[in-house]
């Protein structure tokens, strides 16, 4: 996603992200599935609740609390939501860029990043909810960080709501600008929310007592696998949006003559 | 097995499903996003040739 | 005898604007009667809703957020009229035409929807105390209430501003404007809604969740504020 450094060059398909967005796929591909199978296979286990009782041991450590599988669900729900936020920050990004230089080019880059933000937002709810399901007994709690984060899906489905309500191109990009640059502010709320009301109970991880060795290197895999999926998912979208829109071009010219 | 131990394991069973779902519909909105951005990419290609078709045609036309 | 020209100050051009608002409004009084009508007749469905419930605590702890309800739904309607006359009557062309700072008209369009806000709060919150609170015993500090309702009132036009300036260019105006105002503005709503609980029901240590309550929203007041200032330029342009 990090294309358009030289101010000058719009991002346009088939620029050099592009040969690096197959590999960047691939390697995240690998890398997710690796991080996949290092959750449940080399991961430690997390413990729960203690357990009545003489402590029992199990492969050469004494444990005396209940093991949690649900935790494992954390090795990609985090990475997901980080993705999540990555993406709606680059959308910030390009609405940003698109209000200081009113290029449509920019307007279809934020577009396309907000899309990856959307999808990546409804996986994180996904294995978020399950785990809610399980661990908290309820499909749905009002706690702070999934009330704003259930805010945030809203403003970004508000968003494509918006652009479909509106028929003119020009409007419409300046528009949709506002609102992902407005939605931006949701996301370090949704960030520090945990933090500032102390009620949540949502897990923090440095308040549940940090990660050991390897459970940080898992979540590293995953982390990294996933900001490559999501690139190339970006890279992807965005090429085939472009070829459309010079589709569209074309035949509009086709039509003139 | 011990009752001790059975409790060490006991939600182990009972969240296998849930994690088992998460995971699967991850990948199931991860996918079916790919499935539909390569059959919008399939459709433009074709149209695309088709537009180019057409552009050869009034090219010769034209002459 | 020579004539003199003089650019009015910003701060003229922006009493202009806001007179002209007003003066509108209390020609025609549409927006203050239909949103004042629109608020008692919320309260009539509250009361419906209400009736079921027989412990007064629990309707002292709902009762906050009842309120905050109200008020959403009333400046819905409110910010969805103030641009729909301008619109009409072309209104908007005309002040556009004017070289004047486009962030102006933010300012006298958002101070005109906090008065006509506000406006309407005077009637609706009394009225709600007299429906809902009088049977039970609120907490000591309850005057307190009026700090959250400026704050929240203050935020919701200043965003709702900026929103229903978008919306009023789009299809299916009314629609938007609810789908993009009730999550932008719910990190302030529901800031307010806390404070505004604690200070109704009044229990010990109330204060300690009022003002920290008070000043997240104020907070996001402040941000909002500023980025949708910012924006307007760029909204009212396009």
């Amino acid at each position: 996603m990090a294309n358009a450094k030289k101010s000058q060059a719009l991002p346009e398909g088939g620029q050099w992200p592009d040969t690096i967005a197959f590999w960047a796929t691939l390697a995240g591909a690998v890398l997710t599935t690796i991080g996949f199978l290092m959750a449940f296979f080399y991961a430690g286990p997390v413990n729960g609740a203690t357990v009545d009782g003489l402590p029992e041991m199990i492969g050469g450590q004494m444990v005396s609390s209940k093991l949690l599988l649900s935790q494992k669900i954390f090795y990609f729900h985090m990475p997901v939501a980080i993705v999540s936020f990555a993406a709606l920050a680059f959308a910030g990004y390009y609405s940003i860029r698109f209000l200081m230089t009113k290029n449509q080019r920019y307007d279809t880059c934020a577009k396309v990043a907000m899309e990856i933000s959307l999808v990546f937002v409804i996986c994180t709810m996904i294995t978020g909810d399950l785990w809610t399901r399980f661990e908290w007994g309820v499909w749905w709690t009002w706690d702070p960080r999934l009330t704003t984060y259930l805010i945030l899906m809203l403003i970004i489905i508000a968003y494509f709501v918006l652009r479909n309500f509106i028929d003119e191109p020009e409007r419409r990009s300046v528009y949709s600008a506002v609102i992902s640059i407005i939605a931006l502010v949701d996301v370090p709320i949704c960030l520090m929310i945990t933090r500032m009301i102390p009620s949540s109970i949502h897990p923090v991880v440095l308040r549940e007592g940090g990660m050991t060795g390897d459970m940080g290197m898992t979540v590293g895999v995953c982390m990294i696998g996933m900001i490559l999926l999501g690139f190339g998912m970006y890279r992807l979208r965005f090429r085939q949006v472009r070829l459309a829109q010079r589709v569209q071009a074309l035949k509009d010219e086709l039509e003139e003559n | 097995m011990n009752p001790v131990l059975a409790e060490i394991y006991s939600t182990i069973l009972p969240s296998a499903p849930y994690i088992v779902a998460a995971y699967a519909l991850m990948w199931l909105v991860l996918l079916i996003y790919v499935v539909m951005i390569v059959r919008n990419l399939k459709k433009t290609e074709a149209q695309m040739s088709i537009l180019e078709e057409q552009v050869a045609e009034l090219r010769v036309r034209s002459k | 005898m020579s004539v003199v020209l003089k650019t009015p100050s910003t701060f003229q051009q922006y009493k202009t604007l806001l007179r002209k608002d007003l003066e509108q409004e209390f020609r025609t009084k549409e927006m203050l009667t239909s949103m004042g009508i629109y608020a008692l007749l919320v309260l009539v469905v509250f009361g419906a809703a209400l009736g079921q419930t027989t412990q007064a605590l629990d309707l002292l702890q709902v009762s906050g957020g009842l309120l905050w309800t109200l008020i959403v739904f009333t400046s819905l309607l409110g910010l969805n009229r103030s641009f729909n006359h301008e619109k009409e009557q072309g209104c908007l062309e005309g002040i556009l035409l004017v070289p004047l700072d486009r962030s102006v008209i933010f300012l006298a369009k958002a101070t005109s929807n906090v008065l006509f806000l506000l406006a309407v709060e005077v009637i609706t919150v009394p009225l709600f105390y007299f429906f809902f609170l009088t049977a039970v015993t609120p907490g000591e500090s309850f005057w307190l209430l009026v700090l959250p309702l400026l704050v929240g009132t203050i935020g919701m036009a200043g965003i709702g501003t900026l929103l229903s300036t978008i919306t009023v260019n789009t299809r299916g105006k009314d629609v938007m404007l609810a789908v993009l105002f009730v999550p932008i503005i719910f990190p302030l709503l529901f800031a307010c809604a806390s404070a505004t609980t604690a200070i109704i029901v009044g229990a010990e240590g109330a204060l300690d969740v009022f003002y920290p309550a008070l000043l997240l929203a104020a907070g996001y007041d402040v941000i909002m504020l500023l980025l949708s200032w910012v924006l307007y330029d760029f909204v009212i342009s396009a």
